[in-house]
């Protein structure tokens, strides 16, 4: 099987790795970056910008820069109203369910502006691996809900990838640190990233990993701890932060808070508001406490549903920037009573595990066994509002569970169903997945009808349904009305209209001129090595010339326009001395003229 | 009783628990959907399936009350959690009405220490309730395993695990209950 990749699309930072004999790595880019920021910039002259470039314009172009686009994910206006003040750009009026963003007249959704980001690190890892890249597992935050994983599945088709596997970042991470060769234990997975917290509670046993339990709070992380300390400053400065003033304040208390990790006090330095403060490590610990103490809650829950003591924890992984704070690694030291695993850079960590899952995927490791679970229990819709559940939180998916309707009324042919995930008792607590609308039941009195509706979450944590009247032995359609998410139709459409337009546009035109670039180059290289001073050049040099135009003339061929940059970068290396001579000639001859008529 | 077959298990319901993990993670790796990714279409839908039936198994048989009601249920005798053991009524009614004066007193802001008091004491003797029933469930189950390995009766079968399925809707009436106690007490 070809390249399988594992990709980490964090809320921060997005990572591609790819195991290669044996090993999983992180690929680079062109500029031999790991680490990719979440972050799209949309330039005035419609070129987007994804990663470091977008970064870098963050501070004097935010009102083109979107980042954390992760928050939006699979959620519904009334979920992210506050994040959405972030943001530069306006929801559109039509973002009740799912957030469209206006960016400049054209809307996008969370899974199309994603769709970006791995479209960026697709490219990346082509160009490492000089081959194409097709089949991808991608991470999500274990608590992630069905539209939340569904929605990142849809992000990957949209940008021509074939999810393979939507895997949780804790347990990739478990897989990263190749803890199997303990053969036995318990391990517990801490990871606290730039948006979201996980924690998972594993067993091991003779190379398969199986959870126990897993838990966590998808709206928490570092870009908390950013917010309090921005709060901060806005109290300290008693003015209200503008938008273009935000991003230079949260650049700066990153730095701070980051600078903390290793020293113990800080100088925080925002020249745009004439602000300036020292602030110690103990500070900063006395302002995050609560919402490190936030990440313990889900801690204690986990190994409760695990029913296992704290004590029992045989390892402790650490995952996520986050982690680098000293105050995290000794609450989690505290809690779990043992020193927490840190040796592999816990930025990397999660797509170092994505791609060993997509090895073994690909068929390489029959010696390991991921046996993950559901965070949430999934159920049904009773009389009175009253939450059903039908598959209990912490089941080993794939894990189904089969229900039986009828009719009410004579001759009704249809049944809605409503399908929630939550542990709450009230319909109303509870996250609305989707409506599903059995159709085509046979007309007969009520009560007759016998449907079988079978609800089975797949390996994804994604949830399938079926049904079929028993009496007439018929499969029903079932028309499904996602609650929070695309369906089937806008994301084929959605897959059109970035091949028409986002990568069309962009690639064709990069495409083009690069051709035209090639073409002058090829022009100017014709003519130079016609004069003289190319006869002066070595054997070894006019090979290296010669093999650097072949290159030009093949490239121009393809579609490849990195290809094509590339190849005319190694032909400015090739003729680099020849334009030398060249230049030195022409400025001899240009002197020479001078002279002639300054005598004249 | 699909699940006791899958794991090739007589449907007894005392159940070494280790062996059962140790065949859950074997039956796995032939079926798991990871090890059918470059199959066909049918055989990836073939391996979700029963990976997801294997699951459910696992699931239910692990957990010695899941396992008793699975077998009962699936022997058609009917299991419900909803109502209170005849002989508890009395004490029912007194623990909802303790419960209904704690929560009317947090709701007008009155002093609670005393209600809160009398309901963790409820909570302290249905604990020791339902580590009754579960003793009487442990001795049922055994008592279950006896009369498959004599060969018992078909009826002498059905009169077990109608009684078998009385402690469980009994057992787990208690269970609901201390559960609601527990969050009171620590509201």
């Amino acid at each position: 099987m070809p390249n399988i990749v594992g990709i980490d699309l964090g809320t921060t930072n997005s990572l591609i790795a790819v195991v290669s004999d044996g090993i999983p790595r992180v690929i680079a880019d062109s500029a031999g970056r790991e680490i990719i920021p979440s972050v799209i910039h949309f330039a005035s002259d419609g070129e987007v910008h994804v990663g470091q470039e977008a970064r870098d314009r963050m501070l004097d172009d935010s009102g083109r820069t979107i980042s954390s686009i992760k928050r939006f994910m699979g959620r519904g206006l009334s979920d992210v109203r506050d994040d959405l003040t972030l943001l530069p750009f306006e929801a559109s009026v039509e973002s009740e369910n799912i957030i469209r963003i206006d960016v400049f007249g054209r809307e996008y959704t969370p899974p199309q502006l994603s769709a970006l980001i791995l479209r960026e690190l697709k490219q990346n890892a082509e160009r490492a691996l000089d081959s194409p890249v097709q089949n991808a597992v991608i991470t999500v935050p274990a608590y992630f809900n069905d539209a939340q994983r569904q929605a990142t599945k849809d992000a990957g088709r949209i940008a021509g990838l074939d999810v393979l596997r939507i895997v949780n970042e804790p347990t990739a991470a478990s897989l990263a640190y190749g803890l199997q060769e303990q053969k036995h234990g318990i391990v517990a997975v801490y990871d606290f990233g730039g948006g979201t917290f996980d924690v998972s509670i594993l067993k091991l046993s003779e190379g398969v990993f199986e959870v126990l339990s897993t838990s966590g709070n998808t709206h928490l992380g570092g870009d908390d701890i950013d917010q309090s300390l921005m709060l901060m400053i806005q109290r300290e400065t008693g003015k209200n932060l503008e938008q273009g003033q935000l991003q230079f304040v949260r650049a700066a208390v990153r730095r701070a808070k980051e600078e903390l990790s290793a020293s113990d006090s800080t100088t925080i330095d925002v020249p745009a508001l004439g602000y300036s403060r020292k602030l110690s490590r103990r500070e900063l610990e006395t302002m995050i406490g609560p919402i490190v103490e936030q990440t313990l809650v889900p801690c204690r829950q986990a190994l409760k549903d695990a029913g296992i003591n704290a004590k029992e924890v045989d390892e402790v992984v650490m995952v996520g920037g986050s982690t680098r704070i000293p105050l995290v690694q000794q609450r989690v030291q505290e809690l779990f009573e043992r020193v927490p695993h840190t040796e592999l850079d816990p930025d990397q960590v999660v797509a170092l595990g994505a791609a060993v899952q997509a090895d073994i995927l690909a068929g390489n490791r029959r010696d390991t066994l991921l046996l993950d679970v559901t965070p949430l229990s999934l159920g049904i819709e009773t009389m009175g509002g009253v939450m059903s559940k039908i598959i209990p939180r912490n089941s080993t998916v794939p894990a189904s569970a089969t229900e039986s309707f009828t009719t009410y009324v004579e001759g009704q042919t249809n049944v809605k169903i409503h399908v929630l995930q939550g542990e709450r008792e009230l319909v109303e607590d509870c996250r609305s997945l989707a409506e599903f609308d059995l159709k085509g039941i046979p007309p007969m009195p009520a009560g007759l009808p016998r449907i079988e509706v079978k609800f089975l979450i797949d390996a994804d944590g994604i949830l399938n349904v079926s049904a079929r009247e028993l009496r007439t032995e018929k499969f029903q359609s079932i028309e499904v009305k996602p609650t929070y998410g695309l369906t089937d139709e806008q994301v084929e459409t959605m897959i059109l209209e970035s091949f028409e337009h986002a990568e069309s546009d962009i690639e064709t035109r990069l495409v083009i001129e690069a051709r035209n670039e090639a073409q002058q180059i090829l022009e100017a290289c014709e003519k130079s090595c016609r004069g003289e001073e190319y006869e002066g050049l070595a054997d070894k040099e006019k090979t290296l010339i010669a093999e650097s135009i072949a290159r030009i003339q093949t490239t121009m061929k393809g579609e490849d326009y990195q290809a094509i940059r590339d190849a005319i970068e190694e032909n400015n290396e090739a003729t680099h001395r020849l334009a030398e001579l060249r230049m030195n000639a022409a400025i001899a001859k240009a002197l020479k003229n001078k002279r002639v008529r300054e005598i004249q | 009783m699909k699940y006791f077959e899958l794991f090739q298990l007589e449907p007894h319901l005392n159940m070494d628990i280790g062996a059962l993990e140790k065949k859950f993670h074997a039956l796995s790796r032939q079926c798991h959907p990871d090890f059918h990714t470059t199959d066909g279409p049918e055989e990836r839908a073939r391996a979700l399936e029963s990976t997801a039936l294997l699951n459910d198994a696992y699931r239910t048989l692990r957990d010695s009350t899941r396992r008793a009601e699975y077998l009962v249920k699936s022997q058609g005798f009917k299991v419900d959690g909803s109502r209170a053991p005849r002989e508890m009524l009395m004490e029912v009614f007194e623990i909802n009405e303790g419960l209904d004066d704690l929560r009317s007193a947090r709701e007008s802001g009155d002093p609670v220490s005393e209600l809160l008091e009398a309901v963790n004491e409820y909570r302290k003797r249905i604990a020791e309730k339902r580590r009754a029933y579960e003793r009487q469930l442990n001795g049922a189950f055994g008592e279950w395993d006896d009369l498959l390995a004599n060969d018992a009766s078909e009826e002498a079968r059905r009169e077990h695990l109608r009684r078998l399925a009385e402690i469980i809707s009994q057992s787990s009436y208690i269970r609901n209950l201390e559960h609601d106690l527990e969050d009171e007490v620590s509201h």
